[in-house]
């Protein structure tokens, strides 16, 4: 599913890598925690699992595709196999729930037929049915992050990537939110989460890979933050 | 499609004052264009049609012809008989369609049909001008050969060519011409920066819906399309004007004006301005194609 091996990353101006010589494998259905300070290199490794940005060094697999070989045409094809969601939610404000979603679906040329059959759907999987035609500044924190989340899965994705998917919640909302995570990853869903939630990660007891100073300083499988 | 199409609404609506500004520069740098071309196709037909008219003048000496080219004084019959029989010969005859001799009397009166009204005519004796042989020949560009033949003869005072006359006349409207493209070359490039610049801004405008683009795997294609399309209808909306505006010249200022008062002349007409505008309709559309998808991209790349 995904196999990250002898990666380094390297900014430009920067003394230091924000990677170095990082090696990750993580199996279909798995689900991981990405832990560590801030500028630890978690988000470094996020984008280069999205293709956002490419290593200085070392190879990256995910999806099956060679992300340090792939050429930029097929990157958003690529994209289309995986979700992700952030922290900052990342809805359009002018749009509602109901077409942020199918607005995901309309750019990579799905039928009309299939948006109305699959919005609703998924609307309906992550408990916002009847909140379909609000707009984003309509809704609580926990709400924006359920439509970031429906927008994620609605393509049925493979392998979903949440960035600090808690980092601007409240602890109980958080809890909303991790729930329906779990679900989609018992639904066969690899998910690979950074985050610095401590509580959650303790409760969770999933694979636990720590990051410090760009290294991987601890990955334990039912480990804690 | 559908969603292609509101985009591009969207972004004419968002930046209107540069989209304003595209079609206008479009507009006017093509009508420049158009016209230039006109010109061209003016100055062509023109030649055509003077060049077959222009006739190789023979002038003989006269009583007041400088003493150094004719130092005989007036031409004697024989001499002017002599020139007549070169012109009849076997050597020249063939690249001659036809001549015919002006004596002192004719001349006389074509110069005061001329000059008719004008103070000059009051002065001029049929003695002070020229007898001439005029020469019309097949093949109006073999000059060359009458003057090579007849300067220096005894009795001939010089040869002249109508075509060197013409010749500066067609080279002023060159020039104009050739000025007239120069300014649409430099407006054509001040709209591609237009273009790109409006491009930019509206990709700058929309960077929230770009990124959540790229993010769930739209293509570039399809993020691309509705920039680059926004540029192409913007220079067409342009282009159809310049086109409109050129008709409108031919039209109005070439049939209806100067047609009228030129009357003898054959000008530009409907047919050749419909050749032009689809023309620059066409080069609106690829330099704002060019010009909104490097801009784009170089955008995105970022």
């Amino acid at each position: 599913m995904i196999s990250i091996s002898n990666v380094s990353k390297q900014y430009k101006g920067s003394p230091r890598p924000a990677l170095n010589n990082v090696s990750l494998e993580v199996e279909k259905g798995d689900f991981v925690f990405l832990v560590g300070a801030s500028g630890s290199g978690k988000s470094s490794l996020m984008r280069l699992m999205l293709r956002e940005d490419v290593p200085t060094k070392g190879s990256v697999h995910v999806l099956g595709e060679n992300l340090v070989g792939i050429p930029s045409r097929r990157v958003p094809f690529f994209r289309r196999r995986l979700g992700v969601v952030f922290q900052d939610f990342r809805l359009l404000p002018n749009k509602t729930v109901a077409q942020n979603i199918a607005f995901s679906l309309e750019v990579i040329g799905k039928s009309q037929g299939f948006i109305q059959e699959a919005v609703p759907e998924v609307l309906r999987l992550v408990g916002l049915d009847g909140k379909a035609d609000r707009l984003p500044s309509e809704l609580s924190g926990g709400e924006q992050q359920r439509v970031a989340l429906a927008r994620a899965i609605v393509n049925k994705p493979a392998l979903l990537l949440a960035d600090e998917p808690t980092g601007n919640l409240d602890p109980s909302t958080s809890q909303d939110i991790m729930a329906l995570i779990e679900r989609i990853n018992l639904a066969g869903t690899t998910v690979i989460m950074a985050t610095h939630d401590r509580g959650i990660v303790d409760r969770l007891k999933k694979r636990v890979v720590e990051l410090k100073d760009g290294e991987i300083i601890r990955d334990q499988v039912g480990g804690s933050y | 499609m559908k969603f292609v199409f509101s985009e591009i609404a969207q972004g004419f609506r968002r930046n209107l004052s540069m989209v304003v500004s595209v079609v206008l520069v479009t507009f006017i740098s093509l009508t420049f264009v158009g016209t230039a071309s006109l010109l061209q196709m003016q100055i062509g037909q023109m030649k055509n049609y003077w060049y077959d008219r222009a006739q190789v003048a023979v002038y003989m000496c006269s009583d007041v012809s400088a003493s150094d080219v004719c130092p005989q004084g007036e031409a004697s019959d024989d001499l002017k008989a002599a020139v007549k029989e070169k012109l009849e010969s076997k050597t020249l005859s063939e690249y001659i369609d036809k001549y015919y001799f002006e004596d002192h009397e004719q001349a006389y009166k074509t110069f005061q049909d001329q000059f008719e009204g004008n103070a000059v005519a009051k002065y001029v004796t049929a003695n002070q001008l020229n007898e001439t042989y005029w020469v019309k020949l097949k093949d109006s560009t073999q000059s060359q050969i009458i003057t090579e033949s007849f300067t220096g003869v005894a009795g001939v005072e010089e040869v002249r060519d109508q075509r060197s006359y013409l010749d500066q006349i067609f080279s002023i409207l060159n020039a104009a011409s050739l000025a007239a493209i120069g300014i649409a070359t430099l407006m054509l490039f001040s709209a591609a920066l237009l273009i790109s610049t409006t491009i930019r801004l509206s990709a700058f405008s929309r960077r929230r819906e770009l990124g959540i683009m790229r993010l769930v795997g739209a293509s570039n294609f399809y993020i691309q399309l509705p920039f680059i399309l926004e540029g192409v209808m913007a220079a067409t909306i342009g282009s159809v004007l310049a086109g409109g505006a050129v008709l409108a010249i031919v039209q109005f200022f070439v049939q209806g004006y100067l047609a009228e008062r030129l009357p003898f002349t054959s000008f530009v007409g409907l047919t050749d301005g419909l050749l032009v505008v689809p023309m620059l309709i066409a080069a609106g559309i690829v330099l704002a194609a060019l010009a909104s998808g490097l801009a784009i991209r170089r955008y995105l790349r970022i």
